[in-house]
Order: structure tokens, then sequence, then C-alpha cells
């Protein structure tokens, strides 16, 4: 289901799907930066609409009204880019991007093309940015993925969470971009920098904290088993650098929240199975049950502020409101991933796994021993 | 034949207007009909190239257009070819035989 979009096209309404108006509205932009010298430009682009406006009618009829995004494909492609006639042949005429002074050039930037990507899109938009071919973006990160013994692989894991994806025409345009210019890479990440900070910054922050109290509401009313989602719009889509530091804060807090969990499951396993937390043993004049609450109580604590982070960071990267299933996936891949890294390469996670699982196998046999054995 | 037609764009490219001055010379046409008589020719060409290239024509006063009531949909564009046009065409004429006879005086 699509939104609908309703344009005037030379006097006459056309309805169209919001990803058909957006690549309508990225075409005639595109053209009117072409044209952007013409003195004819104003006519030009009349004609241009009224050809569109009669290729839209083409298509519809008393039992179709609305122009979808496959078809307002095909028509614009039907069209052909559009030149300036002061030459420069090849230039416009691979759809790159549209030449004028007035700063109107978009901003090159790093997204993840999903569509083009075998999986993630990373690769595909890496190529996109680079202006090379896919398959090398590819095979560059397998063999960096083998000789690195796997370090890049989580580079790669990183940067799915970190760049954002391109959703937008304008996006997809941006990422393929302007031709490549380091001053200019550097300035704007000055300026974006400064932007970010001015604006964004505390928008992001009072966003994380509005997701706090939804979370803490959420939480409330499951405990009052109404179980009723926390029902508001959507935040809105963020701007791109605020997506780069949401997916930064999604990958750290899913981190976070992941060895917290893990934590808290060896803690607990090992107090019902040894009566002692990693070494440490609760005084014995409390009752043990009462040890098992404090030490849920303390995880909830601590763990709290950072589920409510990571909510935060996946809703602004998503631009979604209910994403537990899928943060929720995501936060179980990495707990993978660290796991098997830390695993392979420090020596004292590696220890305390195997601390960790001889405690869940001591717990399955106090269990086994104590309750289906009498 | 499709790896000539890439081959010589830029050669196409530079004929495209020889080409829509001939057809216009012939009748008065709009766009729909130029595009559909260059459609199965090497000179096949869209939308996006040709009303810049028709707007230019026009405004070195080579083509003019009136407005034409159509059956269907809104009025339409139809152009002719001017006087200074048409002696434009015939210096085209004259020096695209010149330059083939050339090319073909070259090769014995």
């Amino acid at each position: 289901m699509e939104r609908v979009v309703t344009i005037n096209l030379n006097g006459n309404s056309y309805q169209l799907e919001e990803p058909a108006y957006d690549a309508l509205r990225a075409y005639m932009t595109r053209a009117e930066a072409a044209l952007a010298d013409n003195p004819d430009k104003a006519e030009i682009v009349r004609d241009l609409e009224q050809a569109i406006a009669d290729k839209c009618s083409a298509q519809l009829g008393s039992n179709k009204t609305v122009v979808n995004a496959a078809e307002m494909a095909r028509i614009l492609g039907e069209m052909g880019p559009v030149e300036g006639d002061t030459g420069e042949p090849g230039a416009q005429a691979e759809g790159a991007a549209p030449r004028s002074d007035d700063g109107a050039r978009p901003t090159r930037r790093l997204y993840r093309i999903y569509d083009r990507g075998a999986w993630t899109g990373v690769s595909a938009g890496m190529a996109a940015y680079a202006g090379v071919d896919v398959d090398w973006v590819r095979v560059g990160w397998v063999l960096a993925t083998i000789f690195t013994g796997g370090f890049t692989g989580l580079i790669y894991i990183a940067m799915v969470f970190v760049v954002p994806v391109a959703s937008t025409s304008e996006e997809l345009a941006a990422a393929h971009g302007a031709p490549f210019n380091a001053q200019e890479v550097i300035e704007r990440a000055k300026r974006e920098y400064a932007t970010f900070t001015d604006n964004n910054a505390p928008r992001w922050r009072s966003e994380w904290r509005r997701q706090r109290r939804a979370w803490n509401d959420q939480m409330n009313s499951w405990r009052s088993s109404t179980n009723q989602r926390a029902a508001a719009a959507a935040p809105a889509q963020a701007g791109y650098v605020t997506r780069v530091f949401a997916g930064l804060g999604a990958f750290i807090f899913s981190v976070i929240t992941a060895a917290l969990l893990i934590a808290f499951l060896v803690a607990f396993f090992s107090l019902i199975t040894t009566r002692e937390i990693l070494g440490w043993e609760p005084p014995l004049d409390a009752p043990f049950w009462m040890i098992l609450v404090i030490l849920g109580v303390v995880y909830a604590a601590v763990s709290s502020p950072f589920s409510a982070l990571r909510k935060a960071s996946f809703e602004t990267v998503t631009g979604e409101r209910d994403t537990n299933g899928s943060n929720g996936i995501a936060t179980a891949a990495i707990v993978l991933i660290v796991g098997w890294f830390a695993w392979l390469y420090v020596p004292e996670a590696r220890e305390l796994m195997e601390q960790a699982y001889v405690v869940i196998r001591d717990f399955s046999n106090y269990v086994r021993d104590t309750w289906l054995t009498n | 034949m499709s790896t000539a037609d890439e081959q010589f764009a830029g050669l196409r490219k530079g004929l495209l207007e020889f080409a829509i001055l001939t057809i216009v010379s012939g009748r008065t046409v709009y766009v729909g009909d130029i595009l559909a008589t260059l459609a199965p020719t090497p000179f096949a060409t869209q939308e996006g190239t040709l009303y810049p290239l028709l707007s230019k024509l026009r405004r070195e006063e080579y083509v003019d257009y009136n407005w034409v009531e159509s059956g269907q949909g809104p009025p339409r564009k139809y152009y002719q070819l001017t006087d200074k046009g048409s002696s434009r065409l015939d210096e085209l004429s004259a020096y695209w035989r010149h330059l083939t006879a050339t090319l073909e005086g070259l090769g014995r």
C-alpha cells in the first residue's frame, strides 16, 4: 500500500504513488538543472511535463486512476535524460549529477542500496560511492576478511548498522553523487558536524528521553497485563548524520545490552548451582530467593537505560516505532558475532565462556538430580 | 549493428539536427511524429533530447511552430521549417554531399 500524491501537470491533475512522485520530481529537478542556462527553460520544462502527462494518461483508464512506480520508471525511461544544448554530450547522458553553479549539486554520501545489494546493500553503496563495479567491492570484502582473520567482517557488521539505507530517490542520487573531492568532503564533514551539534543533538537527546519514557510506560502497561502497544506517530525520518550516529549507537548499545544479558545469565545460573556469584558468596542470613530478586532488580536497573538507548537508536535509524522484532534479531546476531570474536581473540572471555558452559552444565545436572530423579 | 550504434553516438548526435530539419521540411509535424519517424532509424531519440533541441532550432529561427487543436488531449505544437531553416538545410545537404564525396575520394 502506497500513499498517493496528486500533482498538476500543465493544468491537469494526476495521481501518483509516492515513489513514482519522488522519481518524477527527481527527474524534473535534474532536467531543470540541465537546462539552467537555457533561455527557453520554462517552455521546455512545460513541454516535458506535457509529454509526461500524455504518457501518464496512456497508462490510466476508467479502472485505473493511479500511476505506480514501475510505470513512472518506464515513462521516465522513455523520456530519456534531458540534455542541455550547450554541449558536454557525455556528461548528462549518463543521468549523472546535474551541473549548476548555485550549489544544487547533490552531495555524495555513503548509503546502503538495498535493491542492488545481494544481502545488506553495503557493497552496492560503496560501489556507487566510489564509482566502481560492485563485484570488486565484494571480492575486496571477502579477501580482507580472510587476511585479517575475520576482523573486517566485524567492520562490515558495524557498517550495516551505521550506514543508512537510501530510501528516497534523492538519497539514491546522493549515493552516486558528485565527483569525489577530498577537500569538499572535509569541508562538508565540518559543516555537518557543526549543524549536527547545533540542531540535531538536542533533538536526538530529547528523542531518546521520550523513547525512554515510552518504554517505561510500555513496561508498566505490560505489568498491568494490558499489553497495549504505545500508540504514537512514528518519528520522522532523521537526517543523514543523525542516522549515522544513531546507527553507531544502535551497534554499541546492542553490544552492551547483550553483554549485560550474558553476565546476568551467568550470575543467575552460578548463584543457583553454587550459591555464589563468580567467587562472591552472598551473606547467609538473607533468604536465597531474596538474593535472586535483588539480582534481577539490579540487572533491570543497570540494563534498562541501555535498552532504552538501543531502542531509541534503532527507531531513529529505521524511522519506525515498533522495531522490537528486528532489533531483537540484530542483537542476537551481534551477540553471536561478538561472542565468536571474543572466543577467538580474548583469552579471558574464552575462559568466562567455558566457565559459563560449566555453570550451565552444573545447573542442568542440578535440576536433573534434584527434581527429576527422586 | 548495436556496436556501431554505440561507437558512433557522437557522430549521430551531430547529425540529429540535420535529420530533424529534414523531417520538418517535408511536412508540418508535432513531436510525436518526429519521434515515430526517427524510432526505426539509427537516429532514434527521446523527448528528453528532442525538446531542448527543438527549442534551440526555434531560437535560431530554423523552425517555428503553431498551436493546433488535437482531437483528444491538449493542443499540440506543430513545427514547420522557416525560410532561414530551409536555406540552412540546403547548406547542410550540400556540406554533407561534400563530406561523403571527399570520404569516397580518399579511398581511391
